[in-house]
């Protein structure tokens, strides 16, 4: 509102700037090589996963004395190969984290769309389930339900998507009652658009923002989720590696093969930590007041 | 003379009390809007003035039917639209327009300000929806690179502009102006007074014009109707209203009035409530 | 108060507050104020007037030692009641705000903590900053909230904010304002979220209080008609720069800077219907902002 002085707001000091955009480069990176590894592991992985041999257990990783050519990141105690089950462990993460979140996403944030927008008894049904729905331990209610559907990637996924819907209910709900009430959606509303209308063309765009934050973040708790049910060995029944079990298995070594469990760990926590930090970073990007 | 643009009759408005709602049972309702009578002339700048929590704000929304009347008739060309369904409403929205009192919540940040006001006339079915826009915008003195522009990339006086060019765009003939200088300084506020009275007598509008500032509304309205808590207490003529008030409170708002002359005796007048 | 009061030698009547070519710039980015000079004295009103971004609400926030973070002083003095808050350390700076300055802010909504009652909200300051005793700040608060008018002083002390009404707060802020026997009172734009009949009724409080102990006030407003009606003094401000300032009588009587003249042409005013709203003429705002420009580039040392 400056018609009248000299200074508009500076634009961001650089320092600023560059960090923000630091962030978002640096986990869009090491996101973008985990999928890539994911993507492409039966040809980047030097080994097969499964493979064991004894006489190769317990190898130390590269720049370490005893440490075998070809098995860069070490061998666990049956003598499969480290990185190699890593790279497969990135499959099974990715795929829980992209369909998981997706489908809580999108479930969860129509109902909270629905709810905040309307309002009325759509908000008063939509809310009550929601508490109703909230009011179950999570990781209980996750157990329970892989218990239930038995084991498996699907149910993993399933398990996630069903309770995790309301995270993004709650906040979506929240933030569209607050756009609800802007007088650009009651102008809209004057200039001819329907209900729906106006909710799709004007709400959602300023909505979307905190959506794609949200769906980054849950995908990163989507990763620790499926971590933790095949720690506790309820995810996949198969052989196939994952990193939740691989960090399993490392603890009973951990004393004389620390590289079972950190590698996998270390892996998990830069995951997920991409997954909140890329969340930031793209809703800032979206944001055509912050840019 | 011509029959009036509106005819409002006992008009009658209750909103239910949330906060005072039991779990069970509907909310017990406030009258906001206690009886009101009154006509809007065609072609004629009407203001309402009155406190907050006199119920204008409430009122405008009535006549531009973003909310329903409780009783009472409310005649836009004869017709009682008060309580009329939403989709016979619809086609009448054209000639219903509001410009708004927030320069940034009026304006979708999202949205680029030639889509702004471009939108309603789309939604109307018009083809040449940009050359219109980029006309209404040249009227309110924006010029058409402003179309690709951002609402927060241009001033609070600008974005009341954008506010008004998207209200004249389909030609209405009411436009609810709500307080829309309220959130101005007073330069930009000048402007867009200036802007309105012209563009008013060129497309020959009926403007309601909602403002808690006598001031204003004597500059630019021909009539004024004064509200205090839902009810009409004083209604006419500018000059009449305010050279000879019929009510006191229309009387206390003018003397409350901090004019930019000089007056000693002016704080002495107003006595001291006790709260 | 009279011009002659006003005029009077500094050896007589010590100034409540000087402020000496105060800068105030963004950090790392433009000047907020510039070369801000301005003297009240004891008992004055002064009016800082001007439109949104002028800097005229920068001024009482770097008196009071509140600026936002992203503010700082490049240069300049600030002497409240004689003493100079620039050389003094953060802790006496800060005591001496605490005794001798208080700020009547603008909305009422959120000026007062919901979760802690009236009573404490006015004695705080004055049992913790200023060592009064509990007994003493109580009766004061009691004292101060009869003066602004407000029926059962009793009950509005151990009321929560949210128990009073709009109009209540405002009054309870004033008394807060006034508790601690201040000099200087920093008003920011303290009317502005009301209605003209409230407006009225709190521009007489602050200046009947005012008058009776002598406080003197930064009235800090955009609006030219609360000028000529409650200050002695007005200063102009623009892109935080004086570009007029003197006693308000002869500024509304014979303004000498064009903006000014601007500024009080385009108050609209309702005994003069048929004059047209005369809109502050463009150019006069871009010639001020090249004269702006051109003077920081030559004198911008300070930045």
């Amino acid at each position: 509102m400056a018609e009248a002085t000299v200074n508009a707001v500076p634009s961001e000091p650089r320092a600023r700037y560059r960090k923000k955009n630091l962030r978002l480069w640096l986990s869009a990176s090491w996101l973008v090589l985990v999928a890539l590894i994911a993507i492409l592991a039966p040809l980047l992985a030097p080994h097969n996963p499964l493979e064991q041999d004894l006489m190769l257990e317990r190898l130390p990783p590269i720049g370490f004395s005893g440490y075998e050519a070809g098995y860069f990141l070490g061998t666990d105690s049956l003598g499969r190969d480290v990185l190699s089950r890593v790279m497969y462990g990135a499959q099974i993460a990715l795929t829980v984290a992209l369909v998981a979140a997706t489908a809580a996403c999108v479930f969860g944030s129509a109902l909270g769309l629905l709810a905040g927008y309307f309002g009325g008894w759509v908000d008063r049904v939509v809310s009550r389930l929601i508490e109703i729905w909230m009011a179950f331990p999570p990781v209980l209610f996750s157990i329970l339900l892989v218990a239930v559907l038995g084991a498996g990637l699907t149910s993993v996924i399933l398990a996630i998507a069903i309770i995790d819907w309301t995270r993004f209910a709650r906040v979506i709900r929240a933030e569209t009652m607050v756009q609800a009430r802007m007088d650009y959606v009651q102008s809209a509303r004057i200039g001819g658009a329907t209900r729906l209308g106006t909710l799709v063309g004007e709400v959602v765009p300023n909505v979307l923002p905190t959506i794609i934050a949200l769906l980054s973040l849950e995908m990163g708790v989507a990763v620790i989720v499926e971590a933790i049910l095949s720690f506790v060995n309820l995810s996949i029944s198969s052989d196939s590696p994952t990193w939740g079990g691989m960090i399993a298995e490392g603890r009973a070594t951990i004393h004389f093969a620390w590289w079972v469990l950190v590698v996998p760990l270390v892996v998990l926590f830069l995951t997920v930590l991409s997954f909140s930090q890329l969340g930031e970073g793209l809703k800032d990007q979206f944001d055509p007041l912050a840019r | 003379m011509s029959e009036p643009l509106f005819q409002v009759k006992d008009l009658h408005l209750s909103l239910p009390d949330m906060s005072r709602k039991k779990l069970f049972g509907p909310a017990p309702r406030i009258e906001i809007l206690k009886g009101l009578t009154f006509d809007l002339p065609k072609g004629e700048i009407v203001g309402i003035v009155g406190e907050s929590g006199s119920g204008k704000s409430t009122l405008g929304r009535v006549l531009v039917r973003l909310l329903w009347a409780s009783s009472g008739q409310v005649l836009f060309r004869g017709q009682d639209i008060g309580r009329l369904p939403e989709d016979q409403i619809k086609p009448l929205r054209r000639d219903l327009q509001m410009i708004f009192q927030d320069p940034m919540s009026s304006l979708n940040p999202r949205h680029t300000i030639g889509h702004i006001v471009a939108a309603p006339i789309d939604r109307y079915g018009f083809r040449d929806s940009k050359k219109l826009a980029l006309e209404a915008l040249e009227r309110v003195g924006l010029p058409g690179s402003f179309a690709q522009r951002y609402p927060h990339e241009l001033s609070g006086g600008q974005r009341q502009r954008v506010g008004i060019a998207r209200a004249i765009a389909l030609n209405p003939a009411f436009i609810l102006a709500d307080e829309i200088v309220s959130g101005l300084d007073v330069s930009s506020q000048a402007q867009v007074l200036t802007l309105l009275q012209d563009l008013a007598a060129d497309m020959n509008l009926t403007i309601a014009f909602i403002s808690h500032d006598l001031s204003v509304i004597r500059t630019v309205c021909s009539q004024v109707i004064v509200l205090n808590h839902g009810e009409i207490v004083d209604a006419g003529p500018c000059e009449h209203v305010f050279n000879a008030p019929q009510s006191d409170i229309t009387r206390t708002l003018i003397d409350a009035i901090p004019l930019p002359e000089l007056d000693d005796n002016w704080l002495e007048q107003v006595a001291l409530d006790d709260v | 108060m009279t011009s002659e009061q006003l005029n009077q030698p500094d050896d007589v009547r010590k100034p409540t507050l000087e402020v000496n070519g105060l800068n105030v710039a963004l950090r790392g980015g433009p000047r907020l104020l510039r070369d801000v000079s301005l003297t009240v004295y004891p008992g004055e009103v002064r009016a800082l007037v001007g439109e949104s971004g002028a800097g005229k609400s920068m001024i009482g926030k770097a008196v009071l030692g509140v600026l936002p973070t992203s503010t700082q002083i490049t240069s300049g003095k600030i002497l409240l009641h004689g003493e100079d808050l620039g050389q003094s350390s953060p802790a006496r700076r800060r005591q001496t705000v605490a005794s001798a300055a208080s700020l009547i802010p603008q909305d009422p909504l959120t000026a007062l903590n919901p979760s802690r009652r009236i009573g404490v909200q006015i004695t705080e300051r004055l049992v913790k900053r200023l060592g009064w005793s509990r007994a003493d700040a109580d009766a004061r608060a009691l004292e101060l909230l009869e003066r602004v008018h407000i029926r059962d002083p009793q009950r509005v002390m151990v009321s929560y904010p949210h128990e009073l009404s709009g109009g209540m707060r405002q009054r309870v802020l004033i008394a807060a304002a006034f508790a601690p026997r201040p000099k200087l009172i920093v008003a920011d734009e303290p009317t502005t979220a009301l209605d003209v009949t409230v407006q009225k009724q709190i521009l007489r409080l602050i200046r009947e209080l005012q008058a009776e102990s002598g406080t003197a006030v930064l009235f800090v407003t955009h609006d030219m008609g609360v000028v000529a009606k409650i200050s002695q003094t007005v200063t102009v401000l623009f892109a935080g720069k004086i570009v007029e300032s003197a006693l308000t009588r002869d500024v509304f009587a014979n303004p000498q800077h064009p903006y000014t003249r601007a500024l009080i042409g385009a108050t609209p005013r309702y005994t003069h219907p048929d004059e047209p709203l005369k809109p502050v003429p463009p150019e006069l705002i871009t010639n001020l902002k090249r004269e702006i420009a051109l003077a920081d580039m030559n004198g911008a040392a300070h930045v």
